[in-house]
């Protein structure tokens, strides 16, 4: 069913988002600590537009943390995001405008999900639709069912979320962050809380969505998606940016002795 | 016996006047209390001192203050600031106070119940914080909230007996008029809790149907 062979996945998409090449997200020297613990530490990261960046490293990296910087869901003690035209400061409180266009921009996908459970699937897709983007019931239901079409999910639109697999929640979950039109996706450890056979529907569905040109931030644990989906790894540890390169030379050959062992720890299980 | 019932019998118009002024002011009470109470949980909850400040003000002085001592100062202590209540008006203003201040904390537990991560995801979408509470903490929090909001309303309908010292002619005051009268006072204070039973023990059975059924689709 599944096919993460990396030569299925050269898509003439991709390259066209590839040649692109310009810059979507900026990072600038994020820095964040709790008392005296440093959990990013003056950190810098560029996402071309199209581009699907894996980050992979320990517990306790900073990985998520960063991610919840990106959308100031915990903005940093300091540094700089730049998405697009939009550059904000995240050591200041934002304006209410800067935070709507910054949250319009980026979407999320968390590890737990999240959906509304008093809601139906379809009103969980269409009602931040109608409340953030201001569409119609009608056009944002329109764009639910093509989006859980998208996802495989379009018979479950009106059935409760508790009535669907931890899979189906988290591609649920996906098409509602895509119903915005964002312009990056955050995955924060999308299949962490699923069984193998389950994150193997969610990967699926991300490996779609890379393909199809999507800007793509994911936090992860699935070594054969960092490797054989994302155009580039980034092995955080310690709050740092410890290895950055493209995917295969990441993952096959890592430079560092640090980003070694963690590489040697996941692979010989 | 046959006296007994139809000395119950007799009393009974009078009974059940007393007891339509019960439930009038207890849902007048309600129905002005409940929605305070909910504004008083997001008052608490605000980051916004002054807010914050007064809505605990209110709650602690209503939980704080016995029911009877509140309603006592509504009707005779009122009048010396020269606002002066009818003894429904005074029910009503203590009664309301009373379950806005209780029903604050049950609905503050019902919002706090709302997973952190519903909230993250709808701020994250960049849902307006209103539209979150709206939409997703306010209808989860009052379903979370809604039997013990139902609990307390019975618990207020008797606690509405206590008007009786406003001499607000419900339910408990009818029934002392007449035993006043007749001397008859186990056999009307009997009737007179038995009509306050059978509204609030169906009420309870009804609560607990309703539990079940506001779990449905989370199960």
């Amino acid at each position: 069913m599944m096919n993460l062979n990396p030569d299925t996945l050269k898509l003439p998409q991709r390259e066209l988002a590839g040649q692109a090449d310009k810059p979507i997200l900026r990072l600038e020297a994020i820095r964040k600590v709790y008392g005296k613990h440093v959990v990013l530490d003056d950190l810098n990261l560029t996402l071309r537009s199209g581009e699907v960046v894996a980050i992979i490293g320990p517990s306790g990296s900073g990985k998520s943390t960063l991610l919840r910087c990106i959308n100031m869901l915990g903005p940093a003690t300091s540094g700089r995001v730049v998405v697009g035209d939009l550059a904000i400061d995240e050591s200041i409180p934002p304006t209410a405008q800067q935070l709507t266009s910054l949250r319009r921009s980026v979407g999320m996908v968390f590890q737990s999900f999240n959906l509304f459970p008093h809601m139906s699937v379809l009103r969980n897709v269409s009602l931040p639709q109608e409340r953030v983007l201001g569409r119609s019931r009608k056009d944002a239901d329109k764009r639910s069912r093509e989006l859980l079409a998208r996802v495989g999910l379009a018979e479950k639109a009106d059935q409760y979320p508790a009535r669907c697999s931890g899979g189906q929640q988290q591609r649920i979950a996906i098409a509602r962050a895509l119903a915005l039109d964002p312009q990056i996706m955050l995955f924060d450890e999308p299949t962490s809380a699923l069984d193998p056979e389950l994150g193997l529907e969610v990967l699926l569905v991300m490996q779609e969505l890379a393909r199809s040109g999507m800007t793509m931030l994911v936090v992860t644990h699935e070594m054969n998606f960092a490797e054989t989906v994302s155009d580039r790894v980034i092995i955080m540890a310690d709050g740092k940016i410890i290895e950055e390169g493209p995917s295969k030379e990441v993952m096959r050959d890592p430079q560092t002795d640090r980003a070694k062992r963690f590489l040697k720890a996941v692979k010989d299980r | 016996m046959n006296d007994l019932l139809s000395f119950w019998l007799d009393s009974l118009p009078a009974l059940l006047d007393g007891l339509t002024v019960s439930l009038e002011v207890t849902g007048v009470a309600l129905a002005i209390g409940f929605p305070l109470g909910l504004l008083l949980a997001l008052g608490v909850q605000s980051k916004a001192r002054s807010l914050n400040l007064i809505s605990l003000c209110v709650v602690e002085i209503g939980r704080g203050a016995p029911a009877l001592v509140v309603l006592q100062f509504a009707y005779f202590g009122l009048p010396q600031a020269g606002l002066t209540l009818s003894s429904f008006a005074a029910a009503v203003f203590a009664l309301a106070w009373n379950t806005g201040a209780y029903t604050s904390e049950i609905i503050r537990a019902g919002l706090e119940s709302v997973p952190i991560g519903e909230i993250e995801a709808s701020s994250a979408m960049g849902m307006m914080r209103v539209d979150t509470l709206r939409f997703v903490i306010i209808p989860q929090g009052l379903r979370v909230a809604a039997p013990a909001l139902l609990g307390f309303a019975t618990q207020m309908l008797q606690a509405s007996s206590l008007c009786f010292a406003i001499a607000l002619p419900e339910l408990t005051s009818n029934a002392y008029v007449i035993g006043t009268n007749t001397f008859r006072y186990m056999e009307i204070l009997s009737l007179a809790g038995i009509l306050y039973a059978a509204i609030c023990v169906p009420a309870t059975i009804a609560v607990g149907v309703l539990e079940q059924r506001l779990g449905k689709h989370t199960r």
